[in-house]
């Protein structure tokens, strides 16, 4: 595999993985604009773990994935007391308080950023990846995914089918802060380095972009959403111009008006389902009272 | 109070923003009896459904199920005591598919981890599976569960809202204008449907403009007339009682 | 007397100005205390505030009208300027030397900037239909709004670069008062800024244009219903957000001088959270918020540095938004900021 296509495969993985991070909340209804406050709590912990203090690979990991999720339980109660634009200025303004900190405490290396000793290759990036969109798709085939879609599309109505939205909620937030500290420490120890610029506020813009392009009706839209994203700028590069952004933008814009509900919609998923060829026939549609 | 009544209201009251919408309330629906809510339009009929099933809390009296006063607890544990409703509007989940949705009806029935984590959309054989399409299959639904809800006609919508609401094995089902926008065949399917679903004991509170779909199912009416109760009986007996004649009169005639 | 004890009630009227008297007389015994350094940054924060009230109303007009956080914002607030410059440096309108250059050149800023609004408008919500609710739904302007921010930022890179260019700014005039030094365009600017958004106030309160916003803000199917032809009504949202950036952007130029592609990012979240602060969809709580909030960042920059300054105020900023949705002043505002 050439060093290009590496790269590419790399950030890609990371992308799909922090993607699925943002969807696990997303398909329970609840739009986190606070991604990369989350990666970077996975990040800096186990920059932290092993560097400073040197503790083993896995060690970081598990300190990244459980300090992430702990702290996403933490904030999941009082930011799940909001609401729609709230909740989206809500969390933005942890993610800014999480790079705030990065930049102000000597430790994690302030503005200078911090070397990460430990290296990982590609082909760890590549496998968690796919063991992340696996575990995502079972818990979307689960009942508790179930739930999350009923909550997506009416909280009410499912609240009376005997939801518990509150604690639904609350452990989606949590679930997707684990995969948000391992996408962070996937970061951290394949480029080795780690900067609280990075983490900025449009890091969380473009996650939430992927979800959202992608489609939040089914698992397959942040895998979708993250490739599109990942991959259409590089190809767009090839063209060669820094045109490629303002294409993009206008792709952007084009999906929202010609698909608002992301690329892949749960009736996609439908129609394109291989039990569905043998299936019974559609009933016809008769001509009926709409509402 | 009667001692086999299994759903009572006593005195309730609620007032949106001062004005006063539902007035002191009370009556109360025997186990196993098909019971109507009837009254013009804005008497607060879907109201009262509301304040039952929990989505606004009351102001003022209690709300009974089966001896035990359910006014203070939360709308989602209701239906765990056997307290099911379906909505005005269809409210299925326009994203899910037909099976999904009648597995939502289940959920209160499954609160245990392992069927939280059991993956129903992977096993088409598994229990809550069989169970929802064998749901489907009794209200004479000969459709693909997999379709999702929002390419069918409004007639089948209708219909799997029923057959959601009935999935979590309820006691008393509550049903708000279930007949409404039905063609007159799909009216005496469903009543002839409800009919059945009564004999297994279930009782039902049903709320419905349509008269002729009142007379056929229910035994016992409650009149509504800008929030209080007018009326109590059999609907012939509403039908000739003048005040629920004057609260009809310019909108509607008592069919 | 009797008015400052009104005010003093939770949700009175006056409580955004009852806060901005509280901001001047603490400030007016950080002047005793700190004498004319203080002073002085007193009044470089109330000046940068200035700039952040027209973009925080806009950020709020659209929120409180349309449930959207329009992302395009510090685009068209850098828009004016750049294209401003822009104008200026290839000689426009009226050659390189004329004295008087400049304004024409902010004109034709602002008029490239409402322009571009009105481009986004037609692309988020004239074509914008969504099949069923939910509750990702609100989403879907944001997202494309996040487009536009893209196509806006990168073409103006392509076209004029990433380099911070000097704005010409003629007009140099300064008052001294007791050893205070204050601009005199800077204080035109303040009071320009403050004077359209107590118009635009004024207007949504007795127009007839005015009424049909609020009854927008409150329910879009209400207001269709009552006879507001919503089609025609929302792009006035986006003509007022284009000019309110084009101004605030105008008037950072002549200010400061310095423009560049990437001026509005700072200035956006600065207005963000001017907004929070005064509970989204409120045009006083802008007004209040986005003055306190360039006399906080002003002074704490001054004290603190820079970096503790992002903490407190965003961690101040989440608890707002959780505790106190509405803004700290609890004012009467235009919609709700639903959801």
């Amino acid at each position: 595999m050439s060093g290009y296509w590496a790269g590419i495969l790399a950030i890609l993985s990371i992308n799909v993985i922090f993607a699925y991070s943002i969807y696990v909340t997303a398909a329970a209804g609840q739009l986190n604009l606070g991604g990369a406050g989350f990666q970077a709590i996975g990040a800096y912990g186990t920059a932290y773990a092993t560097t400073t203090l040197g503790l083993p690979l896995w060690a970081g990991f598990a300190i990244a994935i459980t300090l992430t999720a702990f702290v996403s339980f933490l904030i999941a109660f009082p930011v799940l007391r909001t609401r729609g634009v709230y909740m989206v200025l809500a969390t933005y303004a942890f993610a800014q308080v999480v790079s705030g900190i990065a930049l102000y405490t000597p430790a994690l290396g302030g503005a200078m950023g911090k070397v990460v000793t430990e290296y990982v290759p590609v082909w760890p990036l590549i496998f968690s990846a796919i063991g992340v969109t696996f575990l995502v798709f079972y818990l979307m085939a689960s009942r508790f995914g179930l739930a999350m879609r009923a909550l997506h599309d009416d909280e009410l109505v499912s609240t009376i089918m005997g939801v518990n939205a509150r604690a639904v909620q609350v452990a989606c937030f949590t679930i997707g802060g684990a995969i948000a500290g391992l996408s962070g420490a996937l970061y951290a120890h394949h480029f080795a380095f780690v900067e609280a610029q990075y983490f900025s506020p449009l890091l969380s813009i473009f996650v939430l972009l992927f979800v959202l392009i992608g489609g939040t009706q089914t698992a397959w839209g942040p895998l979708i959403g993250s490739v599109f994203f990942t991959l259409v700028p590089e190809f767009l590069r090839l063209g060669g111009s820094s045109w490629r952004y303002v294409i993009f933008g206008a792709v952007i814009v084009a999906m929202m008006i010609l698909r608002p509900e992301g690329i892949v919609t749960r009736t996609l998923v439908a129609k394109l389902s291989p039990s569905r060829w043998f299936a019974k026939k559609p009933v016809a549609q008769e001509a009926s009272l709409e509402r | 109070m009667s001692a086999e009544a299994i759903l009572s209201l006593r005195g309730v009251s609620k007032a949106f923003g001062g004005l006063k919408v539902i007035d002191d309330v009370s009556f109360d629906i025997p186990k196993g009896e098909r019971f109507g809510l009837i009254g013009p339009n804005g008497a607060g009929k879907t109201t009262v459904f509301n304040l039952i099933s929990g989505v606004y809390p009351i102001d003022a009296g209690q709300v009974v199920l089966e001896g035990n006063d359910i006014s203070t607890l939360p709308s989602r544990k209701r239906i765990r005591n056997g307290l099911s409703r379906s909505f005005q509007n269809i409210r299925l989940m326009p994203h899910l598919s037909v099976a999904e949705n009648v597995m939502l009806g289940q959920h209160s029935q499954a609160l245990g981890l392992l069927d939280l984590m059991t993956p129903v959309g992977w096993l088409p054989r598994q229990r809550f599976r069989r169970e929802a399409d064998a749901a489907l299959a009794r209200a004479g639904l000969d459709i693909d569960p997999g379709e999702v809800v929002s390419n069918l006609p409004y007639g089948i919508r209708k219909k799997i809202e029923v057959v959601r609401a009935l999935m979590s094995k309820p006691r008393v089902l509550m049903l708000d204008e279930p007949a409404a926008g039905l063609n007159p065949r799909e009216t005496a399917d469903l009543a002839a449907f409800l009919k059945t679903v009564s004999d297994q004991g279930v009782t039902l509170l049903v709320v419905e403009h349509d008269m002729s779909f009142v007379k056929n199912l229910c035994e016992r009416v409650v009149v509504l007339n800008f929030g209080s109760k007018i009326f109590e009986g059999t609907l012939a007996g509403a039908q000739a009682d003048p005040a629920v004649r004057e609260a009809y009169l310019g909108t509607r005639r008592v069919a | 007397m009797t008015a400052l004890v009104a005010a003093l009630k939770p949700g009175a009227r006056f409580a955004p100005l009852l806060w901005v008297i509280i901001a001047l007389a603490i400030a007016a015994v950080a002047v005793a205390i700190g004498g004319r350094i203080i002073a002085q940054q007193i009044v470089s924060g109330l000046m940068l505030g200035g700039i952040y009230v027209a973009v925080a109303v806009a950020f709020t007009l659209t929120i409180g009208v349309l449930n959207f956080l329009n992302f395009t914002i510090p685009t068209l607030f850098m828009l004016t300027g750049m294209v401003a410059w822009g104008l200026t440096a290839f000689g426009l309108p009226f050659g390189l030397t004329g004295r008087w250059n400049w304004f024409p050149a902010l004109v034709a800023g602002i008029a490239v900037t409402v322009l571009a609004s009105l481009i986004v408008e037609r692309f988020t919500f004239r074509y914008f239909k969504a099949k069923h609710g939910d509750a990702t739904e609100h989403a879907i302007p944001l997202v494309s709004s996040i487009g536009f921010l893209l196509v806006f930022e990168h073409l103006v890179l392509i076209v004029l670069g990433s380099e911070t260019q000097r704005f010409p700014t003629p007009l140099r005039a300064d008052i001294n008062i007791a050893g205070v030094v204050i601009a005199i365009p800077q204080l035109a600017s303040l009071a320009l800024s403050l004077g359209v958004v107590f118009l635009l106030s004024y207007i949504l309160k007795t127009t007839k244009t005015g009424r049909a916003l609020r009854a927008i803000a409150e329910s879009p199917d209400t207001a269709t219903i009552l006879g507001v032809d919503v089609n025609r009504i929302v792009p006035i949202v986006f003509l007022l957000t284009g000019l309110l950036c084009g101004l605030a952007g105008a008037l950072f130029a002549i200010n400061y001088s310095d423009v560049n592609a990437f001026m509005g990012e700072h200035v956006g979240t600065k207005a963000i959270a001017a907004m929070v602060l005064g509970g989204l969809g409120s045009i006083w709580g802008a007004i209040a918020g986005g003055l306190i909030v360039g006399l906080t960042e002003v002074l704490a920059i001054h004290f603190f540095g820079g970096e503790a300054v992002q903490i407190v105020v965003w961690s101040l900023l989440l608890f707002v938004i959780i505790l106190r949705p509405q803004g700290l002043f609890g004012a009467s505002k235009i919609g709700k900021g639903k959801l």
